[in-house]
């Protein structure tokens, strides 16, 4: 069954959740209009809270190797539209592939075998970072993956050495992520979840919790790699079904510290409120666990700092946005209503470089669909963060957006 | 222009009406969709168990309880997403801010946006999305009537007058938002952190956008408060939180002037009970008597 996934690592929870859990009792009748389920917020002060503290001194402290981002194209973004690439709500794979092949092309000035060679080794283990929150509409199409695949293997790598990933295992499969599909690939989700239960259909949690009362998927991530934040997670089931942790570190992947050496990374083309939910934060916020306690106090500088720790900084060659179909406002929640045919995939080394242009693109066309759009520059500082850390290019005057 | 009596359009009492004790799901339509299963039901702060990252817009705006219920025909499917909000305010502010440009679906009952994809609803404290899972247009007739069904159920209540606050010569139609807090200030301007307006989820301020004598966009945003001293307080708090990207370039005792990262002007002026703030102005407007 195709499902309008509620349950994603990029949905953004900006206020504290626990915060919205007191709920008060008050009916708020008076004068004003009462608001029972927002008295924690009528507490906050004004004055915004201190930064929490990171580890992230302790990603930069490890030497880089030659693929660490930005990669071999720094602030390089090639952009390929084609009007022929979907017809009649469908990509058409024929196309698409001749994008794939144009867009890699335009990046690497290479073609075919000698630009994967650029990238990967035959013994190379890849995972590509899929996106498949919107199942049917907003989701990292199939035919674009199909594509990146047979490159690979022109390119020389085997089939069982690719693995098609994601945070959630149960999206990957509702979005046609499965062996079925994809014969000889892997296909992982780092972590389970039980919908039902978060769901509050049942109350039978012993889908993912352990006795002990730990979550089943606790062995999929690397306990010796983490992103600590000063910031506590709420301690309820619901919680950790869908976060699997919920102290202040949020564990790597055990697929991404260990098994994968190289990833691409395939995330969508939409809107998070001002800001957008593409490149960065379908690894800044998928390759982790225990998420959504940062939301509020650091939101995007999650995408800049996660991707600093070596396991995404040194392993990430490639990144494909997937812009045959966006979504332009409404976003982090799918709203189909906001969703369109771009006929676009966008390429790129350098994931903040491509962010900024996408975020640019999509604001043109939130303005374009006469939606209210804040400019203000906190919704791109993160990609700013990442250029003083070493990790992108994304100043105006070296910006490389190449329309191939 | 006539002067809004703003405060007198804010302050008003609230009636829990309660859509889910007569909002009735039907069990079969027509066409022979029919119901998969029980509905699933968020209450309050479990709305995050529903949509992790999305629920705080709607516990802003006033949020009671979630319905959802699932629909099949065959292998396809459509969702029924009732969120019974507060008030018909609270339903009006959220569905301002989730219609997009509206365009309204023939023979839905309500005000309404939507295509063949998705339906965004609004009737008295109900905001409703009807969802097509398959995203093809053969589904919409179904999901008229599914609408239909459900919204004969739910009664209009009263009126929703907060908006005739907002002085209509030079408006943009559709522009209109309802702000109760930082989430849905924040998709209009970044004033400053926090509940900067200090609305503290309880007064509705009115925005929307007007075009000047040169058909420049400006926006303006109204708030009005309980009395003086709240809003003088809040006046103030505006002039020492300003977010550090707008610098104030001139300040008397009710109003100052800012430009923002792009050079445009703003505007804070207090009189009396309201404030009225201005933004994205392209010409400073005169400075005498501030």
């Amino acid at each position: 069954m195709r499902r309008r996934s509620r349950f994603s690592p990029d949905l953004p929870g900006r206020l504290d959740r626990r915060d919205f859990l007191k709920i008060g009792g008050a009916t708020g009748l008076g004068l004003w209009l009462g608001n029972r389920s927002l008295s924690a917020l009528a507490q906050q002060p004004s004055a915004p809270p201190p930064r929490p503290k990171t580890n992230i001194e302790d990603a930069l402290r490890v030497p880089r190797t030659k693929y660490s981002l930005p990669g071999f194209f720094p602030g390089r973004v090639v952009e390929v539209q084609d009007a022929a690439a979907v017809q009649d709500d469908k990509p058409v794979s024929r196309v698409v592939y001749r994008m794939v092949e144009k867009g890699l092309g335009g990046l690497t000035k290479k073609s075919g075998k000698d630009s994967c060679g650029l990238f990967f080794s035959r013994d190379d283990v890849v995972g590509i970072k899929v996106n498949p929150v919107g199942p049917g509409t907003i989701s990292t199409h199939l035919d674009v993956v199909d594509a990146l695949i047979d490159w690979l293997v022109a390119g020389g790598l085997i089939r069982k050495n690719i693995i098609i990933w994601d945070r959630f295992d149960f999206m990957l499969r509702d979005a046609g992520f499965t062996p079925e599909r994809y014969p000889g690939v892997g296909i992982e989700g780092l972590q389970t979840m039980d919908e039902a239960a978060a769901m509050g259909k049942t109350q039978d949690n012993s889908h993912w919790l352990k006795p002990d009362g730990t979550h089943v998927s606790v062995g999929n991530f690397d306990l010796e790699a983490y992103y600590w934040a000063d910031v506590e997670a709420p301690k309820d089931n619901a919680y950790l079904n869908q976060h699997v942790f919920n102290g202040k570190n949020s564990y790597f992947g055990s697929l991404l510290t260990k098994r994968l050496t190289k990833i691409i990374n395939v995330p969508v083309f939409k809107n998070t409120g001002n800001g957008i939910s593409m490149a960065t934060k379908n690894l800044g916020y998928g390759a982790v666990c225990n998420t959504n306690r940062l939301h509020a106090p650091l939101f995007f500088d999650v995408n800049t700092e996660v991707m600093a720790f070596p396991a995404i900084r040194d392993k990430l060659v490639l990144n494909v946005t997937d812009a045959l179909r966006g979504q332009y406002d409404g976003g982090p929640e799918y709203e189909a209503k906001f969703a369109y045919w771009l006929n676009t995939l966008y390429f790129a080394t350098d994931p903040f470089a491509l962010d900024m242009v996408c975020h640019q693109a999509i604001v043109a066309k939130r303005k374009a669909m006469g939606v209210k759009v804040n400019e203000h520059p906190k919704f791109t500082e993160y990609l700013r963060y990442a250029e003083r850390l070493g990790l992108g290019v994304v100043a105006p005057d070296k910006l490389q957006h190449i329309r191939a | 222009m006539k002067k809004p009596t703003l405060l007198g359009i804010l302050v008003c009492l609230v009636s829990s009406l309660g859509v889910s004790q007569t909002a009735v799901f039907p069990e079969r339509l027509a066409s022979g969709w029919a119901k998969e299963g029980r509905p699933s039901e968020f209450q309050g702060g479990n709305l995050f168990n529903y949509i992790d990252g999305g629920a705080e817009i709607f516990l802003e705006f006033g949020f009671d309880r979630l319905l959802v219920q699932d629909y099949k025909k065959g292998n396809s499917e459509i969702v029924l997403e009732l969120f019974e909000m507060e008030s018909p305010e609270s339903a009006l502010g959220i569905y301002l801010m989730k219609c997009g440009t509206e365009t309204p679906v023939e023979g839905v009952p309500a005000r309404n946006s939507g295509d063949k994809t998705q339906f965004t609803i609004v009737k008295g404290p109900a905001f409703i999305h009807i969802n097509n899972l398959d995203a093809g247009a053969s589904l919409l007739p179904a999901m008229v009537e599914l609408a239909r069904s459900v919204l004969d159920t739910i009664p209009q209540g009263r009126p929703v007058k907060l908006l005739e606050g907002l002085p209509s010569e030079s408006r943009i139609t559709g522009s209109e938002r309802l702000i109760r807090g930082p989430y849905a200030l924040q998709s209009i301007f970044t004033l400053g952190e926090g509940d900067i307006l200090g609305l503290e989820g309880k007064i509705f301020a009115l925005a929307a956008d007007y075009r000047d004598q040169e058909g420049e966009p400006s926006a303006r945003i109204l708030a009005g408060y309980p009395d003086e001293a709240r809003a003088a307080a809040v006046f103030q708090n505006l002039v020492t939180r300003l977010d550090p990207y707008l610098k104030i370039i001139e300040k008397r005792d009710r109003k100052f002037i800012f430009t923002d990262f792009r050079g445009r002007i703003g505007t804070v002026e207090r009189n009396g009970a309201r404030l009225e703030i201005r933004l994205n102005l392209a010409v400073r407007p005169s400075v005498s008597p501030l």
